[in-house]
């Protein structure tokens, strides 16, 4: 059975019908077109459909669409707008941080939602916050760079040490 | 992957949830968080043909500070949890707990209800819930219930919830003075992991002599439940706190308190030699939360 939603993706409003077994990633991919939002693992494993939903980064392969009932969402093609791309797009790309390029949108809405709510992350705060989104062509000290030069203040002096610890309930 | 079709359900009170549970009963499935229930719906793991999400039930997405006790609301996410004042300064383990299950984006729709009434053996909340005797709330046309956590399950996956009814909550009593807790889980990896082991604990001082009055020790992925640590408890109790008091706790719980089973995540020696190391650092933790304060 379908049922009707209100919701606003990319600053846009909009009204339709779905169906009750469909996710969040279809209505975007199908029935918008916006295919920047990828399907990996379909299991929020991945992190290929990272989308912004209220401020706050999910799978979207894990929410079903008529759960966006109210809600904004915000996709990989809403970053850029008529003067060009976004600046940690642009980042990405002067840095050499997209490689096959299927985890990129998920990888780039992570860093965003996380810099929209801290400015100036630590490295360990970088790493976390791209932590649920895998990249298979083993780029992440790139990516880390872009998302590093994005920061009020980039550090420099950038610690490649993968696996210093976080601050709570890990050994 | 297809999600099977379902009809859904969108209940805006905890009254009509309960409802349409009586009415579907074991036919339908609750929906909180959705990152352990789609993705079994879409594996065909399990089948259902109604799903009544509980999202929209604004009592259920609250944390409430009663002064001596707090209610966490069943839908409330280990996001919600890592970044509540009341859980960061009362329930450090709960936090611990939050702050590394699944990754970022899992953190940001799992729920508390949704770890809980999953019943895994290896849940990144439970073992901190039982060590802070939390108490679950359930609710169904036939009244309210609250069970102590530690009751609350029955094998890999099943809970003492009846047919009817919808865990709302827990409500747990806020640790006075001269307690400290803490959760640490050991996986192969940091993020995105099953644990091979995890151990909360939690200690409770007495101020006049600094002795040990009251301990529960708490240990996950070692049982088909996550179990308390008796022998554990039973050594520390007014005792003197020091390192070799914590190992020798730590070393009971291995080899007194538990029963892993080999997998491919870890054997089961392995997993008692970790619960040894982890149970002696959780009370390390713990205490100099105490001496700190």
């Amino acid at each position: 059975m379908k049922k009707i939603i209100n919701v606003t993706i990319n600053n846009k409003p909009c009204e339709l019908a779905v169906e009750s077994n469909q996710t969040l990633a279809d209505l975007l991919r199908y029935d918008f077109g916006l295919t920047g939002t990828k399907k990996g693992c379909d299991t929020g494993d991945c992190g290929a459909c990272t989308v912004i939903l209220d401020g706050d980064t999910v799978n979207s392969c894990l929410v079903l669409a008529v759960q966006a009932d109210g809600s904004m969402v915000e996709t990989i093609e809403g970053l850029s707008n008529e003067d060009g791309l976004h600046p940690l797009q642009k980042a990405f790309v002067e840095k050499g941080a997209i490689q096959c390029g299927f985890c990129s949108p998920g990888m780039i809405m992570s860093a965003k939602n996380l810099l929209d709510k801290n400015d100036n992350p630590s490295d360990w705060e970088i790493k976390e916050g791209i932590s649920g989104n895998l990249c298979r062509c083993t780029g992440y000290q790139k990516i880390f760079e872009a998302i590093s030069s994005q920061c009020s203040k980039p550090n420099s002096d950038i610690n490649p040490n993968i696996n210093q610890g976080g601050p709570h309930g890990k050994i | 992957m297809l999600l099977p079709k379902f009809e859904f359900h969108e209940p805006a009170s905890i009254q009509e949830a309960i409802e349409l549970k009586k009415k579907y009963r074991t036919d339908a499935r609750l929906l909180a968080g959705g990152t352990d229930l789609l993705v079994h719906l879409k594996k065909k793991l399990i089948t259902t043909d109604h799903v009544i999400s509980l999202l929209r039930i604004k009592d259920l997405g609250q944390i409430k500070n009663n002064k001596e006790s707090v209610e966490i609301g069943a839908c409330v996410t280990m996001a919600r949890l890592s970044e509540s004042k009341v859980i960061q300064e009362n329930f450090c383990a709960i936090k611990a707990g939050a702050d590394n299950l699944g990754t970022h984006l899992i953190r940001n729709r799992a729920t508390l209800g949704g770890n809980v009434c999953n019943a895994s053996p290896a849940a990144d909340t439970i073992c901190s819930l039982i060590v802070y005797q939390a108490h679950a709330l359930l609710e169904s046309t036939d009244g309210k219930r609250e069970l102590p956590i530690e009751s609350f399950f029955m094998s890999p996956g099943k809970t003492d919830i009846r047919d009817n009814e919808i865990l709302t909550g827990f409500k747990l009593s806020i640790p006075g003075k001269n307690c400290g807790a803490h959760y640490i889980q050991l996986g192969k990896r940091k993020s995105s992991e099953i644990n091979i082991v995890n151990v909360a604990s939690f200690i409770q001082f007495d101020p006049s002599d600094q002795t040990i009055m009251n301990s529960r020790i708490a240990l996950g992925s070692v049982a088909a439940t996550p179990i308390r640590s008796f022998h554990a408890e039973k050594i520390l109790q007014n005792k003197k706190a020091s390192e070799s008091l914590f190992y020798e706790a730590g070393e009971a719980a291995r080899h007194k308190d538990c029963k892993p089973i080999d997998d491919f995540r870890g054997t089961a020696d392995y997993r008692k030699a970790m619960i040894g190391v982890l149970t002696k650092r959780t009370l390390d933790a713990a205490f100099k939360q105490v001496q700190a304060q």
